[in-house]
């Protein structure tokens, strides 16, 4: 990332102009922004998001679905309408504690569509339901 | 789903009830997925009466999902339900998923082609939601589900974003049966233990997923005796999603303010409902 101003232990500039890109150009203080708000799971997110571990899924009936690698290599199914997320900390941070609204699997979903950095793959329409219901093991 | 849920109630108002004008709450996103949250024999006759109404009167297509086999419709469907063909009633599908997977499996396949055609279903119906998720598909023992909030969960999302993509479906074709809704049912273990300060997790993460609830809840005073029926039941509904223009006139400053009914059941059957 462009400077020191997210993650370091130094007084933190929320005017730094310094600008990140890859495909299209962030601000340190955008970054600064979305940690604030999403603490850790905001560097994590955006770790998926440099790694290009977001993908559309797209089925023939036009029923969509995201796929995100997490970081031991294991496959999330994540819905377009709504949050959810099979991951252990989906279940424990947001569902059990209450404490984000979302797992750094979703926030890769937004940042990387805000980037434009999905990937695309197309599924059949059996395969589509098999990762909605979570029967495929990805 | 609210607005089904209102047209239900006004089908099947008292007499003395029908001129006044009652405001039924227009459909819009954020009032299609409606939980009902109460006595399972009410909920269900509850459910049935809406997929009847939805198929008879509305004329759209229904999805029932029920562990348990439907033996017969409600008593007052047959008085009151002018519209009620054999027709009509074939527009409602029945499907008995044994577990939660199965359910999970179903809901998912609504978007093939085979469940889309010739027309896609514009409700959506869950019958016990609870009976699914204490089920061993359910339960902490499953391996692919953590727990059952996370699988409350899944297949609250999953319904969300089904009936989302239906709805889309829907608009694309032009049908003037879009949105698609939900209506689902659950009773909280922890209200039927008689703990009104408890609160249920599970009941907590649906309501993440379901704008709108409705609550049965029964009286335990003399009104059933003095107005000489079998049963009588306050019915709320409550929630982010709803957006009765009345209520915020009046209440700016209650959002999700509930709008009441009463429901009367009398021996043979017959339910009667009431606005407060």
């Amino acid at each position: 990332y462009p400077c020191d101003c997210v993650g370091a232990n130094r007084p933190r500039n929320d005017d730094c102009e310094k600008t990140y890109s890859k495909g299209m150009e962030v601000r340190c203080s955008s970054l600064l922004q979305l940690k604030f708000v999403f603490g850790s799971c905001a560097l994590q997110a955006l770790d998926l998001v440099d790694q290009h571990s977001v993908t559309c899924l797209t089925a023939p009936s036009g029923r969509k679905a995201f796929q995100v690698t997490g970081g031991s290599g294991r496959l999330y199914t994540c819905f377009l309408s709504c949050h959810y997320c099979p991951c252990p900390a989906f279940a424990y941070s947001v569902l059990r504690r209450n404490d984000g609204l979302v797992c750094k699997h979703i926030l890769a979903v937004y940042l990387s569509q805000a980037m434009a950095a999905t990937q695309q793959e197309s599924v059949s329409d059996q395969q589509m339901s098999l990762l909605l219901s979570g029967t495929m093991d990805p | 789903m609210a607005d089904i849920l209102s047209l239900v109630f006004r089908t099947f108002m008292s007499q003395s009830d029908l001129k006044k004008d009652v405001k039924v709450i227009t459909p819009s996103p954020t009032t299609c997925s409606t939980l009902v949250v109460g006595d399972h024999s009410l909920s269900r006759s509850v459910l049935l009466l809406a997929s009847v109404i939805a198929a008879a009167e509305m004329g759209i297509k229904v999805m029932f999902f029920t562990q348990t086999q439907i033996q017969s419709l409600p008593p007052s469907l047959q008085r009151c339900v002018p519209n009620l063909s054999p027709e009509s009633l074939k527009k409602i599908k029945f499907s008995y998923p044994r577990t939660v997977e199965e359910l999970l499996q179903q809901v998912a396949s609504l978007h093939e082609p085979t469940n889309t055609s010739p027309t896609p279903p514009s409700l959506i119906i869950v019958d016990r939601l609870e009976s699914f998720l204490s089920g061993p598909g359910g339960s902490s023992q499953s391996g692919f589900h953590p727990g059952e909030r996370s699988c409350a969960a899944h297949i609250a999302a999953l319904l969300c974003d089904t009936a989302a993509f239906l709805t889309q479906v829907l608009e694309q074709r032009g049908s003037s049966s879009a949105p698609c809704r939900i209506i689902a049912s659950f009773l909280s273990e922890v209200n039927a233990g008689g703990d009104p300060s408890g609160t249920d997790p599970i009941l907590d993460v649906l309501d993440r997923y379901f704008q709108v609830r409705c609550t049965l809840d029964q009286d335990s005073g003399y009104e059933a005796t003095a107005a000489a029926v079998q049963e009588v039941w306050h019915i709320y509904l409550s929630g982010r999603g709803i957006t009765d223009p009345s209520f915020t006139e009046d209440y700016n400053d209650r959002p999700g303010v509930a709008q009441e009914w009463k429901l009367f059941i009398f021996p043979d059957g017959l339910m009667e409902f009431k606005l407060v």
